[in-house]
Formats: structure tokens, sequence, C-alpha cells
């Protein structure tokens, strides 16, 4: 007895507290990732999954991903591509809206507000949206700039192996543009006001102040929007699935589809959770790289 | 919380007006899809294009409330059990673990934040298949509930860290207090500390919400019959059997933003809060 009741007098009752919600994600989350990784290493297809006893195979499946064709690497190429080229234009259009909607006029804070709309809509709409859009023949974005007089024929956006990369992308710009806008303008009112008054009572031009003032002091939120938007971005799956289910050609096959089709397409467990393994493992260095840099002062 | 000085009259107007345009350019997305959705599949192929229907066609909505296989409305309802389904795991699992990582110092509770902000950045790919052959053995495969745990993974630990910086802001001496009136550390918890903490649980029900609501994924994989499958994964039917029904296609749209649209008008405060809190610090 009196043992229980020193127990419950010591912090240790934060632990039964914490216990119901880590057993969960333990088995719906941590074991799963274990197992992952087992399956990765097995050989588990359509013919074995229902089978108790399974081959190990050790890292075969993963010598024969980067063999038998050239998908993987395909895959990750296309995933950097994908990532980098949406950050870096969400990134320059979020800053620029950020610093616009610093501004203080009248609509600054109710537009600012709407603006988030694209990054709540579920993924699946937005990429039926940009499908439709870009649409070969019943597309507005081929009406606008045939009208313009760019170009004279439609174009096949999606199922054209140049164009379709740049189209997914562009669908995911729209909606990355509101996260990247939304924490830089949130970084912006941290820096002291005095700082501008000041700069601007010894002369500096705007850009000046840009360079020397916001970016510097600023530098913690960009490294963090940068960071976290590369981890989400290197991610997506819904938008390229939905949008082009990797091709055509594979020309848009990210590590995340590529792992679905060979899991649930092509019914090769093992090689789908092989791929995915690889995401996992590029995305948790990139984590704790982050988680490093922000809590490198900060006690947890 | 604009922070530069008050700008003259004439720069005020000029920059509403750039601000009404950036508006009509970046949301005209979701403008395009309502017109077309209202639009006869005729008028939605016609050139040059109308931007608002000469005709207004309620048809794409009235045919799904009667017709079967891709009932949107069952579909959406399924889609409301399963986003509910998950919230209400998320809070329920989340605001006690929270409370516990934020007050209270125990071994291996570093470990255990790290788990969860890990969990955060988590690609659906790596929980797809372990978690596809987990159900067929626990015979989940193709329930309900296969989605509702699976989605309730990604709102949990974005709610134990939003709410972990909730209650460490609570000052101590309310929970000293409460204890000189007699409360232990359970009703403590429950009496005085969940109702101060009421606007952060609401911040992660809506994120978990809103989580579930646009997994396709989950949906997708561990559910196979369409009578059962969320409203995303009924939109990705559709799409693959009647790839060019735009009139269709779009008023299924519509319809799943419609909660999407009422949370964001009647929340909207919530949602930045979630979004700046949740994200850069963790």
């Amino acid at each position: 007895m009196n043992r229980i009741k020193k127990f419950f007098k010591y912090d240790n009752v934060g632990m039964l507290f914490v216990l119901p919600g880590f057993i969960y994600m333990m088995v719906f989350v941590g074991f799963p990732i274990i197992y992952n990784f087992i399956l990765s290493i097995q050989d588990v297809t359509v013919q074995t999954l229902r089978s108790d006893v399974k081959e190990f195979v050790g890292f075969n499946n993963y010598i024969q991903l980067f063999r038998q064709d050239n998908v993987l690497t395909l895959s990750i190429w296309n995933t950097l591509k994908f990532t980098v080229m949406s950050i870096l234009f969400q990134f320059i259009t979020g800053f620029a809206l950020a610093l616009f909607f610093n501004k203080n006029f009248f609509f600054a804070k109710p537009v600012r507000g709407l603006l988030m709309m694209p990054w709540m809509i579920p993924v699946t709409i937005t990429a039926l949206m940009f499908k439709f859009m870009f649409g070969t023949d019943v597309g507005i974005i081929n009406y606008l700039i045939c009208s313009i007089g760019l170009i004279s024929e439609n174009i096949d956006w999606l199922t054209n192996t140049a164009t379709a990369m740049p189209t997914v992308i562009f669908a995911n710009i729209w909606i990355g543009i509101p996260f990247n806008m939304i924490l830089l303008a949130t970084g912006l009112t941290t820096i002291p006001q005095e700082l501008y008054e000041s700069a601007s009572i010894d002369g500096a031009n705007k850009f000046h102040t840009f360079k020397e003032i916001t970016l510097p002091l600023l530098k913690p939120t960009i490294d963090s929007v940068l960071i976290l938007g590369f981890i989400y971005t290197f991610k997506v799956y819904d938008l390229v699935y939905v949008m082009t289910s990797g091709g055509p050609v594979n020309s848009t096959q990210v590590l995340s589809t590529y792992s679905y089709k060979l899991s649930f397409d092509m019914f090769r467990y093992s090689q789908g959770a092989a791929v995915a393994n690889i995401l996992f493992i590029i995305l948790l260095l990139v984590s704790l790289l982050y988680l490093r840099y922000v809590y490198v002062e900060e006690e947890v | 919380m604009g922070t530069e000085r008050n700008l003259s009259r004439r720069k005020n107007i000029l920059y509403c007006a750039i601000s009404v345009l950036i508006i009509c350019i970046l949301l005209f997305p979701l403008y395009w899809i309502l017109v077309t959705s209202l639009k006869t599949e005729k008028e939605i192929f016609q050139i040059p294009p109308t931007f608002w229907p000469k005709e207004l066609n309620l048809k794409s909505y009235m045919t799904q409330l009667e017709r079967g296989d891709f009932n949107m409305f069952r579909s959406f309802r399924n889609s409301i059990v399963i986003s509910v389904g998950a919230m209400i795991i998320s809070i329920v699992l989340a605001v006690p673990a929270s409370y516990g990582v934020a007050k209270f110092s125990f071994k291996g509770k570093k470990a255990i934040i790290l788990g969860f902000l890990i969990t955060q950045m988590l690609p659906v790919s790596v929980l797809l298949t372990p978690l596809f052959i987990m159900y067929n053995k626990m015979h989940l495969y193709n329930t309900v509930w296969s989605t509702i745990f699976a989605d309730a993974t990604i709102g949990i630990p974005f709610s134990v860290l939003v709410l972990k910086n909730f209650f460490a802001s609570i000052p101590d001496e309310l929970e000293e207090a409460a204890y000189i009136d007699g409360y232990n550390r359970f009703t403590t918890f429950t009496k005085v500390l969940i109702p101060i903490a009421k606007p952060g649980i609401v911040v992660c029900g809506v994120f978990s919400f809103l989580y579930a609501w646009g997994d396709l994924a989950y949906g997708m994989t561990f559910i196979i019959d369409q009578q059962k499958r969320p409203i995303t994964a009924g939109i990705f039917n559709f799409l693959g059997q009647y790839g060019t029904k735009w009139s269709y296609l779009t008023a299924f749209a519509v319809v799943t933003i419609i909660p999407v649209a009422l949370i964001f008008i009647f929340m909207q405060k919530y949602i930045i809060e979630g979004m700046t809190s949740g994200a850069v610090k963790g």
C-alpha cells in the first residue's frame, strides 16, 4: 500500500497519462514501421501473403529494385525534382505575400485569412481541380494561353512526359503557398519595429533594410519553413496519385506512388515496403536534423 | 498583426485593390469547380468557356441523391463517421498524454516526445503495406475502423505537440490551489485544467477532423467496398471510371469542400493558430 502511495506521489504518475496514447501509437505506428522493415527483407507477394513461413532474402529486394529497371532511381530523382521546384516557388511566392500582407492596409487581415483556403482543401479535390483545369480539350488553361496566342494547338499537359511533372509541381505550389506565407508572416511580426525606424533615420533604402534586418532576423523561421517544406513535400502521395498515378511512362513517379504501385497494383508487398523504407529513412534523417536544429538551445 | 506604420489613404486603397486581385487569381480554381458543377455537361465543353452558367443545372447534385454506385451522400456520411471517429480517438488519447508530458518529469519522457515529433513527419507509404497485412490478420480490413485507426495516427502527434505547449503555459500555482481544495492529480486534470485548455483542444479537434477528412491513401487501401468508402476514395474511383464526367466530378468536389469551408468560416482563428503553433515549434 505504502509503495503504491509513493508511486502515485512521485512524478511517474505522469506516465499513466501518457501511456494510453503511447501504446496506441506503438500499435499503429511503431510496430508497423518495424514490420515494414521486416517485410522489406522478406519475400512477400500475393502468393505468400497468407502463408505463415516467409522467406528471408536479406537486402535482395533493395538490390533487385536498383538493378531490375531504372524506375527506383528515376523515382528518387523525380521526388527530389518535385520537392526542390515546389519549395522554391512556394517559398518565393509565400514570402512575397507575407511581406505584402504585413503592411497595415484595410484588407490585409481578412484577405490573408482567405488565402489559407488552398491549404485546407482535401488534396484529392485539389488534384481533381487541376486535372480539370489542365485538361487537353476541356481545360481553361489551354483556352487562356491559346487566346493570348502563345500556342496554336492544345497542350496535353498531363499525358505528355515533358509537361506532366511541371503541371503536378504547379498544383503542389498552389497548396504550399499559404503554409509558407503564414509561417513567414508570423516570423515577421516578431521583428521589432524600432529596428526599421532607426534604419530609415539612418537613410537605409528598402532593399538594404530587407537584406540587413529582415533576412537575418527571419533566418530561424526561414530555416524551419524550408526544412518542414522539404519533409511535407518529399512524402506527397495523394496529389501525384490522383493527377497522374505516376505516369505517363513513370515521368511523375515519386517514391510514395512507386511504393504504392509495387504493393497494391503489382502485389509485390516486400518491394513496396522496401521503397517505403527508403523514403522513410531519408525523411527520418532530415527530421532528426530539423529537430536538432530547433531544439539546439531549447530544452525539450 | 500589421507591424508597419499606418499607410497613406491612397496607398491603402491601392494595396486593397492589389490584395483583391491576388485573391481572384489564387482562389480562381475553387470558383471554377463551383461554377462547373452548376453547368450542363455540354456547356462545360463549350468554347469559349462561360464564366457563369447560362442555364443553372442542379442535376449533377440531384442524381447523386438517388443513384446507387457512386452515391456521394453516402460517401459523405462515411467520411463524417471516419473523421469524427478519428477526431474522438485523437482527443481522448492526446489530451491526457500532452498533460503528462507538459507537467510531469519521468524517465523516457524525452524519447516519447521525440517519438511524437517524428511520427508527425512520417510518410503514409511506410504504414500502408504493414497495416494492410496487419488488418488482414486482425479482420479489420474493409471495415471503417481500419481507416479510423489509421487516420488517428495523424491527429494524435499533432494534438500532443500543440497541447503540450498549452498545458505548459498554465501556471503550476493553479494546480497547487486545486490540491489544497482537495482535488487529486486526476480530478485537477479533469475539473481544472481541461476547461482552461479548451481552446487548444478545439484546435486539435479541428485539425484531427481535417486530416482525416482529407485522407485518400488509407481509405482507398483499407476499404474495398464502395459503399463503405470515404468521399475522397469515392471521387477517385469515379474519376477512374467516368473520367470525363466533369459535371458530376465537380459536384462531388464541391460537396467534399462544404465541411471544410464551414470549419474555415467559423473557426479561422483556430486554424491559423494550429498551423503556426503545430508546425514551427512542434
